[in-house]
């Protein structure tokens, strides 16, 4: 130990996000007088440190460092009301001490995530996950140690490592316990774990070392910017608490210089209690940060036996609210429960899980589920943080703020959600172009946050479905929609780089034909029509590969309404037009091969050949119409494929004109012939009369020969063709079914009324009865 | 009573000579050294009417060592869960233990209540017949006839005895009574006490006094407890064993302990048939091969862990009355058999399907075993 050390700068060891830890800084800090706080934090934060103990800042906020140009990287120290580091901040701002960060600068540290990053592929085959929390041993090590933590937890009698620390820890009301706790578990850590971490993560090792030396350097500075050793106190994470006593070993000017560092720049946002809780790894997130802050809260009124009181009616109120009841008595006994669980682990008050086990047994009556959700609200909780207007100051605010502006949307910027109707068309009665399409700029920037994920505008469907240029949007502002501006500053500065890099990556994951079709429409909505040829080419590049006429034609018919609306969103969709072409090329070639497929798959077929059609209705003057009408006419000609779309070709056929009355009689007496199987018959006249049933109905002829094949068949051939004919006739309207009636009442020579009357009446007991034993009548394999 | 049998002043040896004869052994009998040592070094906090402190009943349950004595677990898997109903009890409310068939509720509460009481016998067996007699009181009708209502024609159930005692009196299978005699239970646990307006006086609960009464998931529906009994327990569920290696080591111990008092005479089964009866039950049991790639369909019965218990033990009798001690093949086969398909007709296809689209592809080791139940089912 030398002189500085001898001095004694004061080490407070914490875990970061602890009540416990901020309860007992703030009587170490009391107790004191320090003229210095010094915090393990980016030290090129410590400007921001006004900012966060500003009045009107209300956490969970978060410090975001990010590096300015690609590929980004970033880190994050998120903070809560009982994150000591903050409570420390905030006493030094009420007793005028001097506050600062002392870790390495964003800059340094991001770099040098990335250089591990880099070697770790090569070396270790890990990567390190992204956003790691700067200043805790890192996941990879918490990992390598999981085994000592449980090995901890078990020989403590603890199920987990955060009951034990919970116990231990947290619930520690001795003065100075905790803190003298921490310093000798992190020794003894250290000395258990740190010659293996040097063997076999000599990387996190060095970086360790490194902070350590920077950390030292920083407090040594502040010693010789006047304040007194014994007036200074450092917080800093479990980790490093024992090896910043000694300061003797400190990062050399020279050696500062040579680390490598990345232009980065630094942010404060505000963050959610949601967040914080999803985020893994040690001391980074907990898992349940709103119970923590009750904790926070009643350890700071004095009162902390009544955690579990609170804690336990809380729950029973959320379930009450929703319909559950649970009486006071429950509660009581909960609590009971609870403080008798803690007792036999000889605890003084109930962990968490205590807490949670106990509700689930008198609360849930055993049954978690009745719970879960109760459970979630006071565990987690809803809150997000808030920070001062104009203290979180991203590019990407920037922009969006002058966009709201621009379009005139800024007091839309409310919490109260408001509706916005916009149309998308010239607006002829004012001057200027901007304002001629102010809706349609309006959109394409909502659409623009819609892609990146941002939930400031949501689209409601409207009521028209053919009006495309109607569009309704439901504008609600909320602190996590500032949450994902903030986080979208990390894919580009302003709105529109960051939608087109977006859109770039999604289509570099993109897989399918469905996908890349939709994209092109999210180009297109975003006004992005660079974007929107490089999708066409990935859609190319997949429909190339693909035979999916059912996928081709989706995609065919999104390209033909892009295409077609396309001018109301003045996007050129002019070379779009070539691989539309192509596409329903496609379509029409493998149509025939398709087709051979069972009855599952012609539902599909049906649909994509409806759609294939009005392609070639809506752009005959771009597609090959001819091949179309050919394909068709060869599916309909052949015998070998899927009977209901050989029919469902001849019914367009007929429909567009292209097979005369004379042939389409030919070819149903050919189908309808009695040597043909009755499923094959019967169900190409389902696929016939699927489409444009007053054509065929209306055709005299057709009736004659449907009802000559009937009369022509087998008894159980008959049953067999029932099966279609019924499946048939069963989308047949009830006009529709009168007017066959009428038809097969002339043809049979009986009064109209009177075939009505017959085929639409109740049925007669041998009818019934005939019905019946048409179910014991073995279809085979229909 | 049961217990109070073997509590006489034999001398020793006949003593143990007529514990040999039991078929089954109260829990309190059969772990009494266990519970002794367990006794002897005790340091713990002993509430009133309690045998030992909680964390010892812990132990003996979770097992552990009391000075040099090994404790064997009687209930593997889940040590929160015998913290929960331990705690439970502490605070004298009455324990609720609800699960599946065979998720070992009766085995927990008859061994809780011989570390706590000293005595799992205090039973009360729930059936469709169980009348409100069996849980308050009845009357020695020679006795009543003669004298009129005295303390001696007095006939207390259980649960009285366990008040009078400060005991724990066990109530199985709850859910089976009828709802008005489930509610006999409402005033016995808010007000401690039961009341005989006959004699004019009151039986009140000694301290550590308590229930503890199970009941089984699937009979919900057929008597379901009145809200107001719920409000008395503490619920906890007890859940089939979450990993194969938890319920591989519950399977073994059983079957050898079962093994051993019933003299079977075959050998105890390799850890392989072991693996392989839990396998197949635990697929049956989840709908999904262990892998979760392939759906399984489940049959209609249960596929409890004591279901593999009893039919490991059941091919063991098999091996040894009728082979040559060797579990075989057949000898499991026979025993699945029984197990999966009930009673049902579709369970024989649900078994034949496993068979042929699982079993049939899980490789050489299987071969044997596979072949054999497949003729089983023919």
């Amino acid at each position: 130990m030398n002189a500085t050390a001898e001095a004694g700068v004061h080490i407070f060891g914490v875990r970061h996000l602890s009540p416990g830890g901020a309860k007992h800084l703030l009587e170490y800090l009391n107790e004191l007088q320090p003229t210095a706080v010094l915090i393990e934090g980016p030290s090129d934060a410590t400007d921001e440190i006004r900012h966060l103990t500003h009045r009107s800042t209300q956490p969970p906020v978060a410090i975001l460092a990010f590096t300015e140009d690609l590929p980004v990287r970033t880190a994050l120290w998120p903070l809560a009301v009982y994150s000591p580091e903050y409570q420390g901040m905030k006493w030094a701002r009420d007793n005028g001490a001097e506050a600062a960060f002392i870790d390495l600068p964003s800059s340094v540290i991001l770099s040098l995530q990335d250089v591990m990053r880099r070697e770790g592929t090569s070396g270790r085959g890990e990567v390190k996950p992204e956003a790691d929390e700067a200043g805790e041993p890192s996941t990879e090590e918490a990992e390598q140690q999981e085994s000592v933590y449980s090995r901890i937890a078990r020989l403590a009698g603890e199920h987990d490592y955060d009951m034990y620390w919970e116990r231990n820890y947290e619930h520690n009301a001795n003065a100075g316990a905790y803190r003298a706790a921490i310093l000798s578990f992190s020794a003894e850590m250290r000395l258990l774990s740190e010659s293996r971490e040097q063997l076999e993560q000599p990387k996190e090792h060095a970086y360790n070392t490194l902070r350590e030396a920077y950390m030292r350097r920083q407090i040594r500075k502040t010693i010789a910017a006047g304040h007194a050793p014994d007036k200074i106190v450092v917080i800093c994470g479990a980790y490093h608490a024992s090896a910043l006593a000694d300061l003797s070993d400190v990062l050399a000017d020279k050696e500062l210089a040579g680390l490598p560092s990345r232009s980065t720049k630094l942010t404060l946002m505000p963050y959610s209690y949601y967040k914080l809780s999803t985020m893994s790894g040690y001391g980074a997130g907990n898992g349940a940060p709103h119970y923590f802050e009750m904790m926070w809260e009643t350890m700071a009124s004095g009162r902390p036996e009544e955690l579990a009181h609170l804690y336990l009616s809380t729950v029973a109120g959320y379930l009450r609210s929703s319909g559950t009841h649970r009486s006071t008595a429950e509660v009581i006994e909960a609590v009971r429960l609870a403080e008798s669980l803690a007792a036999l682990h000889g605890g003084s008050a109930p962990t968490l899980r205590d807490l949670r086990d106990a509700a689930q047994t008198l609360l849930g009556h055993g049954d978690l589920s009745v719970i879960a959700d109760a459970l979630v609200r006071v565990d987690v909780g809803t809150a997000i943080g808030h920070l001062a207007d104009g203290v979180s100051q991203t590019p990407i605010q920037d922009d969006l703020n002058r966009l709201l502006k621009r379009y005139k949307l800024e007091k839309y910027k409310s919490t109260v959600a408001s509706e916005l109707p916009l149309d998308l068309r010239e607006n002829r009665r004012v001057s200027s172009e901007e304002a001629a399409y102010l809706d349609l700029h309006r959109s394409i920037l909502f659409h623009r946050l819609k892609l990146l994920g941002i939930t400031f505008a949501k689209n409601r469907p409207s009521g028209q479905d053919a009006a495309t240029w109607a569009e309704y949007w439901i504008i609600q502002w909320s602190p996590e929609v500032e949450i994902q501006v903030v986080e979208s500053t990390l894919l580009g500065e302003t709105i529109e780089v960051a939608a087109a890099y977006m859109l770039r990556e999604k289509l570099q994951a993109c897989r399918s034909i469905a996908e890349a079709s939709l994209l092109i429409r999210v180009a297109c909505e975003c006004g992005m029509t660079a974007q929107m040829e490089e999708a066409s080419r990935v859609l190319q590049g997949l429909a190339v590969d693909s035979r999916d006429v059912v996928g081709i034609a989706a995609a065919a018919r999104e390209l033909a309404t892009i295409i077609g609306f396309g001018d109301i969103r003045k996007v050129d969709t002019v070379p779009l037009t070539p691989l539309l072409e192509e596409l329903f090329r496609r379509g029409c070639l493998f149509l025939p091969d398709a087709s051979g497929c069972n009855d599952e798959a012609a539902g599909q077929m049906i649909v994509a050949m409806n759609e294939l059609n009005a392609i070639s209705l809506d752009h005959s003057e771009t597609v090959d119409e001819a091949l179309w009408l050919q394909e068709l006419l060869h599916l309909s000609e052949r015998d070998d494929r899927n009977p209901r779309l050989s029919g469902f070709a001849c019914a367009i056929l007929m429909e567009r004109g292209a097979v005369s009355a004379e042939e389409v009689a030919s070819e149903v007496s050919r189908r309808l012939s009695p040597g043909i199987p009755a499923d094959l018959g019967a169900g190409w006249f389902e696929g016939l009369s699927m489409r444009n049933r007053y054509g065929l109905l209306s055709r005299m002829s057709l009736w004659e020969q449907l009802n000559d094949y009937i009369n022509a068949l087998e008894d159980d051939e008959f049953k067999r063709a029932l099966v279609f004919l019924r499946r048939a006739f069963s989308t047949f309207s009830p006009r529709e079914k009168t007017m066959i009636s009428e038809l097969l009442g002339e043809l049979w020579g009986v009064d109209s009324e009177q075939a009505a009357e017959i085929l639409t009446g109740e049925l007669k007991e041998d009818e019934a009865k005939m019905l019946d034993d048409l179910n014991d009548f073995d279809f085979g394999d229909l | 009573m049961k217990s109070d049998l073997f509590k006489g002043e034999m001398s020793m040896s006949t003593e143990q000579e007529q514990l040999k004869d039991y078929m089954r052994l109260p829990a309190e009998v059969l772990y009494q050294e266990e519970l002794e040592a367990l006794r002897k070094e005790d340091k713990g906090n002993i509430p009133a009417g309690w045998q030992m402190s909680p964390r010892a009943v812990l132990t003996f349950i979770a097992g552990g060592k009391a000075g040099k004595k090994v404790i064997t677990p009687k209930y593997i898997g889940n040590t929160r869960l015998i913290e929960m109903a331990v705690a439970t009890l502490v605070t004298d409310r009455a324990l609720l233990l609800i699960g599946e068939p065979g998720t070992a509720k009766s085995w927990l509460s008859e061994n809780l209540a011989a570390a706590i009481y000293g005595n799992s016998g205090l039973v009360v067996q729930g059936t469709a017949g169980t009348s409100e007699e069996h849980v308050r009181y009845s009357w020695n009708y020679a006795m009543l006839l003669a004298n009129g209502p005295t303390p001696e024609a007095l006939v207390k159930s259980p649960i009285m005895r366990a008040m009078e005692d400060g005991g724990i009196a066990r109530f199985e299978e709850i859910s089976r009574c009828a709802s008005e005699v489930q509610d006999a239970l409402i005033s016995i646990l808010s007000e401690k006490t039961i009341s005989v307006p006959e004699l004019g006086k009151e039986a009140g609960a000694r301290k550590g006094f308590s229930i503890i009464a199970t009941a089984n998931t699937r009979d919900r529906g057929v008597n379901e407890m009145s809200a107001a009994l719920k409000r008395r327990f503490n619920i906890i569920v007890l859940p089939a064993p979450t990993d194969i290696e938890t319920e591989l080591s519950i399977v073994k111990k059983r079957v050898a302990e079962i093994a051993s008092s019933y003299n079977l005479g075959a050998a105890v089964p390799a850890d392989e048939a072991l693996l392989k009866v839990v396998t197949i039950f635990r697929e049956l049991r989840s709908g999904m091969t262990l892998d979760k790639k392939e759906k399984v369909k489940t049959p209609a019965g249960v596929i409890s862990t004591a279901e593999a218990i009893s039919l490991l033990t059941n091919s063991m009798a098999l091996a040894a009355s009728f082979g040559d001690g060797e579990l075989t093949d057949r000898d499991l086969a026979a025993g699945l058999q029984g197990a999966v398909v009930k009673d049902d007709d579709k369970d024989k296809l649900v078994w034949k399907e496993y068979l042929d689209n699982v079993m049939k592809k899980k490789g050489a080791e299987w071969r044997g075993l596979y072949q054999a139940c497949k003729e089983m089912n023919e």
